[in-house]
């Protein structure tokens, strides 16, 4: 945690370099995007005229991503660093320190309204039971499909900063992707809707669905915090079986991210089956069923509603 | 998990930590230990200032070893029989939003580890492993458990006296696993071992096993034609080998130093040369020729970009991991040949905070290089051979 705490401190010195923009060109714009979220993104409002990189790929953690010579090397040669901000890449600063990058480095959550960490943790926090500090603000915006929408315009404006040629073809890009966000949301609004409201409360490893309980109405609890850093206590797992014993909560979910010991043992002990995987803060690999960033939005809250009325 | 934040915060902390409350004030500390090439002393000196705080006796002259957290210093003393340790005296708390940084006398502590020939030294996440050569035995100990006076210890004993290595991860510990039919040479494998004993798995091929690191979430063990990467993946650490490339010359890591901030391994590979080892590029290894023959290395833990190559010539070296190459060299020392007894005095490095540490054993000094600037600062001035050097410290708050 102290890793997060620190990047907390110098992101305040990191210097967000405006790019100066460049006319048409040949070469296609670098781009690193920090995890795989946020390089789908990427991918859909560059097009071709983007050679993306990303760091943390599928099915990786990027709270406790460790950062190489080789992805120092690729940020070197970047023209635009994309990156969620909010603490999110615990490993940001030192890589952009090591790699000395002149590139834009452009946090996307710019212009979303971060929600604080939930209670719970923040009361094991000052009980000593927990490592996160006040007024931690959970970084896991993309959650709400409304935010990804200011993603994706800021994205866009990265991109037109640093390759005013290509501008135009990043708004309509942008715009076309819009509107399959537009789609994605109200599947995701129908599907919650169909969920009885007392069954709304479900189990998940972390803090990840902050966004996503405040914007579709759906109640997620889990053991660890905002980040997979810090380790769950024993009080917070006794809290959370209580509760799907007192049938407060409807159904149980492993993360692709995170270790499946603790929502396991939460499963055992209450007899509750896990009801399948959520894709928290990375996307599936290719071959997966949140491959992209709507099919991941798509895939939880099938697996979610599939889970809670099968149960 | 608990490795990650072990290896983590000292970094963090190093770096500058989020806004304190308006009545706590920031202290820097650095400490350094040296011991001595020829006489059984640890001296600990303030690197704010300079000057000595104090000098510990123990048996016999001693290699020096620091725990990852920094608030113990190991003196294995291979040829005494025994393992001292020292209270380094500065310790950090997480605070969340900040860390408080405590400063206490060093001081030696009640607690000795007696066996023949002790060896390595690895601490993995608080759970320290020492083995002892002369009984092919590893001792286990809590860190904590050692600070309060009570270590429990946790032997975890190999079918041979060898020249071997032991790393405690979570549940499970890994040990070398001797040579059964010479078993004066190198050991030939990793043995995955849980609580009760029980081997879990296969014994992991690694001919020639010299030479270990940890770098975040992994861990490489040196063999003859490659590393063994060890990966904690909740259960059971899970092994593959990593065959040296094509493009090295043939030749083999024997010493291993682990990233700090950035994932990857500094190895040394033949007399003149180290190499850069990363172990998720699919150009795993970077060889970095050095002018002369190399004396000793280390990483920045500080500034990620950084390592430091010795060489004979009295030149410490500055090598970009990033970039692969060295991009600053400083002379430092009258030469000191790598001909002879591999023990003999020689130089070493150590980084504490902005100040690069090198030993100057036939001279009595200490020299000390400004990181950030890599020029020479003031030397200092220790009597008798200074050798062998950790560096602990940091900033935080005090209240």
């Amino acid at each position: 945690m102290l890793r997060t705490i620190g990047f907390a401190s110098l992101m305040s010195v990191i210097t967000l370099t405006s790019l100066n923009a460049t006319s048409a060109t040949a070469e296609p714009l670098k781009v690193v995007a920090s995890f795989s979220i946020i390089g789908d993104f990427a991918q859909n409002v560059g097009g071709d005229r983007i050679e993306l990189t990303t760091l943390v790929g599928p099915d990786g953690d990027a709270h406790v991503y460790e950062p190489s010579p080789a992805d120092a090397v690729k940020m070197s040669k970047a023209d635009v660093v994309l990156v969620n901000g909010l603490q999110f890449e615990g490993f940001l600063q030192r890589l952009v320190e090591a790699s000395a990058t002149k590139a834009s480095v452009v946090e996307l959550t710019k212009g979303v309204e971060p929600i604080k960490m939930k209670e719970e943790h923040e009361h094991a926090a000052e009980a000593g039971g927990d490592h996160h500090h006040h007024g931690d603000l959970d970084p896991h915006a993309f959650q709400s499909i409304a935010n990804a929408r200011i993603y994706v315009k800021n994205v866009a404006d990265a991109f037109c900063a640093a390759d005013t040629a290509g501008c135009d073809a990043y708004k309509t890009n942008a715009d076309a992707y819009t509107a399959k966000l537009d789609a994605a949301e109200a599947e995701v609004k129908a599907a919650v809707a169909s969920i009885p409201e007392a069954k709304r409360t479900v189990i998940t490893s972390h803090d990840a669905f902050g966004y996503f309980e405040n914007a579709y109405g759906l109640t997620f609890l889990a053991p660890e915090g905002i980040s997979t850093e810090a380790e769950a206590s024993a009080a917070d797992v006794a809290a959370l079986i209580s509760q799907v014993r007192g049938d407060k909560a409807s159904a149980i979910f492993v993360e692709n991210i995170t270790n499946p010991r603790l929502v396991e043992q939460i499963s055992a002990e209450t007899g509750v089956k896990v009801g399948g995987t959520l894709y928290s803060d990375a996307l599936s690999k290719a071959d997966g069923p949140a491959a992209t960033y709507i099919d991941m939005m798509k895939t939880n809250i099938a697996t979610i509603k599939g889970a809670i009325l099968g149960s | 998990m608990k490795h990650l934040l072990a290896t983590t915060s000292a970094l963090a902390v190093l770096l500058g930590l989020a806004a304190a409350p308006a009545f706590a004030e920031e202290q820097t500390a650095w400490r350094l230990f040296v011991s001595d090439h020829a006489a059984p002393v640890v001296h600990a000196l303030d690197m704010e200032t300079g000057k000595a705080i104090e000098t510990f006796n123990v048996k016999v002259p001693t290699s020096l070893y620091r725990s990852d957290s920094g608030r113990t210093v190991f003196a294995v003393q291979g040829k005494g029989d025994t393992i001292s340790v020292l209270s380094s005296g500065i310790s950090f708390g997480d605070h969340g939003d900040h860390g408080d940084i405590k400063v206490e006398a060093p001081k030696l502590l009640d607690v000795t580890f007696e066996g023949k020939k002790p060896s390595h030294f690895v601490d993995h996440g608080g759970d320290i492993a020492l083995f002892f050569d002369g009984e092919g035995v590893a001792r286990i100990v809590s860190e904590t458990n050692v600070l309060e006076g009570k270590p429990a210890v946790r032997e975890v004993a190999t079918s041979a006296p060898h020249h071997g290595v032991a790393v405690a991860i979570g549940d499970y510990a890994l040990t070398t696993e001797p040579n059964f039919e010479k078993p004066d040479e190198l050991p030939v494998g990793i043995r995955v071992t849980d609580r009760s004993g029980a081997t879990v798995g296969d014994v992991h091929a690694c001919p020639d096993l010299h030479g270990e690191a940890a770098s975040g979430n992994l861990l490489a063990i040196a063999c003859a034609k490659g590393l063994l990467v060890v990966k904690e993946s909740g259960g059971a650490p899970s092994m593959e080998m990593l065959p040296y490339g094509e493009r090295l010359p043939a030749g083999k890591s024997t010493t291993l130093v682990g990233g700090r901030g950035l994932q990857y391994f500094l190895g040394n590979y033949g007399p003149s040369a180290v190499v850069l080892i990363d172990p998720k590029s699919e150009d795993a290894f970077r060889l970095i020729e050095l002018p002369t023959r190399r004396v000793h290395f280390t990483v920045d833990p500080v500034r990620a970009k950084f390592a430091y190559v010795f060489t004979e010539d009295g030149q410490l070296h500055r090598i970009d991991v990033v970039a692969g190459k060295i991009d600053a060299s400083l002379k430092l020392t009258e030469p000191y040949s790598m001909d002879g007894h591999w023990s003999d005095p020689r130089p070493r490095i150590a980084v504490a905070g902005s100040r690069i540490v090198v030993s100057d054993p036939l001279k009595s000094v200490l020299h000390v290089v400004d990181a950030e600037s890599f020029k020479r600062g003031d030397d200092i001035a220790l009597e008798g051979k200074p050798f062998n050097l950790v560096a602990v410290g940091g900033s935080g708050e005090t209240h």
